[in-house]
């Protein structure tokens, strides 16, 4: 029976891959299409032994938990913590950062794409925040802010910042910008909200989803997406350290 | 470890006790210091005028202090609130002060707090023990006597209460007309609100807390109504105001409304003050002019679904009409109705034969038409001689009886929006207003503004229930921002939001049937949302 069923998650696997939808964009650099995994390259891990493995689906031999099917990348993480990730070639390593191609309002109201207008090409940094959050976000903002006063003539011409609300339905346009006002934000610098099943599409894809609002966390996606380098950083660290990240970010080849 | 659980229930039972004698009792009056200290905790101004800066991390990120004041994460009762992992700490005297000490979640610990070592946290960011304080506590740099006043102010932290809050009673304001033509409107507002608080009180009123009703008269112009609304809420020591009557003067009401941080319920208006900014106080029940413009468009373009054919909006100029043509544009650019031509006129040089020569050779086939009912018969009639009869959409309210006497080649062209009707009473809700006009003996005149006064009360009330026994203005607003389809009975169900400050978004509409001389309705609610 758990055979079966594994056979059926395999199945369904498949079938989201192949189902990918065309708008979305990989985001390492020169993208060879995401293929298919091929049945010889499936590996089977115990949830709680990552140490067992196995090529075919069973019992782990220490706790007797049925495997999973793991993709043999998995146990990297998808998106590397703020050390650097490896800087040769493989392209793996980065390649499970998609980021769709929502359309979104930035906060003059103007409509976008996320992914052509706003990251293609580009080295940037995001942020998530929502405007009636008071506790995190003046103080993420704060942080932004100063990131973009150390940036200086960078900002808009090497790099852009982005806030992307994580409560769509109450941050409209208006809203984002009163509250971008507040910080005197700067060019470069884009606010982010939209229809909400595009915003919340576009959050998972980023790994910032969460069920309540006031549980989200203060990271930081800093990404280049011309040679598809992309890490994370804490939100609340000090300016400093995320113009150490961007830098990296900028100079990676 | 159940054992030492038990003491602990046992030792903070004590301390409890121990403290009961000391507890300080809610109060209402701040004296004028703690008032400069709550500006400082709200806001992180100085009503002084001297600048206040927070800085963050290592000091290297200023803010002003507008951009992160304490209740920003401390929340308007000093509790904390949580967010991101990041769990700000209870501020309020009691707990800083415990002859024990505090110790927090993350382990840090400390012996009681001083008024010194309060601003040593606040300047320095170290708490009594010498330990840093979480990094995302900003530090503050404010003069010796913004200090001073928000340090009077953290003492009293949430154990003041908003003006008109007292242990027994709460106090409402209404702000009626009394003279001329309107004052019918004002005795029957006061005669449909006094009952129905009446009856709040004659059931324990609101958690124990009778409603006292204040009264407030209009002016002549709404500056001098203004002012005497402001001096009424600051006497009378108003907690909030329902159904004001503030037609004519919508704005200077809102805007004080803003200014002195007072809920108002359902004021009675045709034009209600929902721009950018929003004003978060004032909640309005009903769709005004704009919006049911919206909401003909709306109806236009799913009963006549033509993409191409455009429309022709005829407008007096001034203010008042400005604003629905506004909305009339921007709903037909959502719903792509075609190509828009305005026309103004003047009131005082009206020439309908003019202007129905220059719209019929427009070759358009809809009119919004945003003057008065007589204009628009005189427009009709003259149409009418050119053989052009457009399909006519008007809001309701600017017409009279003189509509049933257009010509018959506009039979069921005429439409006209109304933010209610009787098609949303529910038989419960009439029943109960009955009940209560029978048991009050409320006059039988001005039905609609009776309704709408009730309809405020009520969604007032509610919202009252919902905030519970400890109650303040911006509970009251959170709560009603929280309202779902509310529904009264007597109109359509009500909805607010963060952004949302009109109740029933949309209107109905209706036809005139010009043979038997009656309106007919053509639609159900049409949503503007």
């Amino acid at each position: 029976m758990p055979t079966k069923l594994i056979f059926k998650f395999t199945l369904a696997a498949f079938m989201t891959l192949a189902l990918m939808p065309s708008d979305c964009c990989l985001v390492a650099a020169g993208q060879v299409q995401r293929k298919a995994p091929n049945r010889r390259t499936m590996r089977y891990a115990c949830p709680m032994h990552p140490e067992v493995a196995a090529k075919k689906p069973g019992k782990c031999s220490k706790c007797g938990m049925a495997l999973r099917l793991v993709n043999h990348k998995a146990n990297e993480p998808v998106v590397a913590s703020s050390t650097p990730g490896p800087a040769t070639g493989d392209i793996a390593s980065a390649s499970s950062v998609r980021i769709p191609d929502a359309t979104v309002y930035n906060q003059n109201g103007r409509r976008l794409n996320f992914y052509t207008d706003l990251v293609k090409g580009k080295v940037i940094a995001i942020n998530f925040i929502f405007t009636t959050c008071t506790t995190i976000c003046p103080p993420l903002t704060a942080t932004f802010r100063r990131v973009q006063q150390e940036l200086g003539e960078h900002m808009g011409r090497d790099v852009w910042l982005i806030s992307i609300s994580v409560d769509p339905t109450i941050d409209t346009p208006e809203r984002l910008f009163d509250f971008a006002a507040q910080f005197k934000t700067g060019p470069g610098w884009t606010f982010v909200t939209g229809d909400k099943g595009e915003i919340d599409s576009l959050l998972q894809a980023l790994g910032a989803a969460v069920a309540n609002k006031n549980d989200h966390t203060p990271m930081i996606l800093v990404g280049n997406d011309a040679t598809g380098y992309w890490t994370r950083t804490y939100g609340l660290s000090s300016p400093a350290t995320l113009v150490k990240v961007i830098t990296e970010a900028m100079d990676h080849k | 470890m159940i054992c030492l659980a038990i003491l602990a229930t046992l030792f903070m039972a004590l301390q409890n006790g121990g403290r009961a004698s000391v507890h300080t009792p809610f109060q209402n009056n701040l004296t004028p210091q703690e008032k400069r200290g709550r500006q400082i905790y709200m806001q992180g101004t100085s009503s002084s005028g001297r600048e206040i800066l927070a800085y963050l991390g290592d000091a290297s990120l200023e803010v002003p202090g507008s951009a992160m004041p304490c209740s920003n994460c401390h929340g308007l009762n000093g509790e904390g609130k949580p967010e991101g992992g990041v769990i700000p700490t209870n501020l309020t005297w009691e707990y800083l002060t415990k002859p024990y000490g505090v110790t927090h979640p993350s382990g840090r610990k400390h012996p009681p707090y001083t008024e010194r070592a309060l601003e040593l946290a606040l300047t320095r960011g170290l708490d009594p023990a010498g330990n840093k304080l979480m990094n995302v506590m900003p530090r503050y740099q404010m003069s010796r006597e913004d200090m001073a006043d928000l340090i009077a102010y953290l003492k009293r932290l949430g154990l003041d209460r908003d003006p008109g809050v007292a242990d027994d009673h709460l106090t409402i304001g209404i702000l009626i007309p009394v003279r001329g033509d309107l004052a019918g409107i004002g005795q029957a507002v006061k005669a449909v609100t006094t009952a129905f608080f009446d009856e709040v009180n004659s059931q324990g009123g609101i958690y124990n807390r009778r409603v006292e009703l204040k009264f407030v008269e209009t002016a002549a112009t709404p500056a001098a109504t203004s002012a005497n609304v402001k001096s009424f809420i600051q006497d009378e020591h108003i907690f909030a105001m329902t159904s004001a009557f503030t037609a004519g003067a919508d704005k200077e009401i809102a805007a004080l409304m803003a200014e002195l941080e007072v809920p108002l319920v359902g004021p009675l208006t045709l034009f209600p003050q929902v721009g950018h900014p929003l004003n978060r106080q004032v909640f309005y029940l009903l769709s005004g002019i704009d919006e049911q413009s919206r909401a003909l468009v709306n109806f236009a373009s799913q009963k006549f679904p033509d993409k191409k054919a455009g429309a022709l909006i005829v407008h007096p100029e001034g203010e008042l009409a400005a604003g629905a043509v506004g909305a009339i544009k921007d709903q037909c650019q959502k719903n792509s109705c075609g190509s828009l031509e305005t026309f103004s006129y003047r009131r005082a040089d009206f020439n309908a034969p003019a202007l129905a020569r220059e719209l019929s050779q427009k070759s358009k086939n809809v009119v919004f038409f945003l003057g008065k009912g007589d204009e628009a018969l005189a427009l009709m009639r003259e149409a009418d001689k050119l053989r052009w009869s457009p399909l006519l959409y008007l809001p309701g309210a600017a017409i009279g009886k003189e509509m049933f006497d257009a010509p018959l080649s506009f039979n069921q062209k005429i439409f006209l929006s109304f933010p209610t009707s009787p098609a949303a009473q529910t038989a419960e809700g009439i029943e109960s207003f009955r009940a209560l006009a029978a048991k009050y003996k409320l006059p039988a005149d001005h039905p609609a503004t009776q309704l709408s006064a009730y309809s405020a009360a009520k969604i007032l009330v509610e919202g009252l229930k919902r905030v519970g026994k400890e109650v303040s203005r911006e509970k009251l607003i959170a709560v009603l921002e929280g309202l779902y389809e509310y529904g009264t009975g007597l109109m359509p169900a009500v909805t607010y939001g963060p952004n949302r400050r009109i109740g029933a978004m949309g209107a109905y509409v209706v036809t005139i049937d010009l043979e038997k001389k009656q309106f007919a309705p053509v639609s159900s609610w049409v949503k503007t949302n």
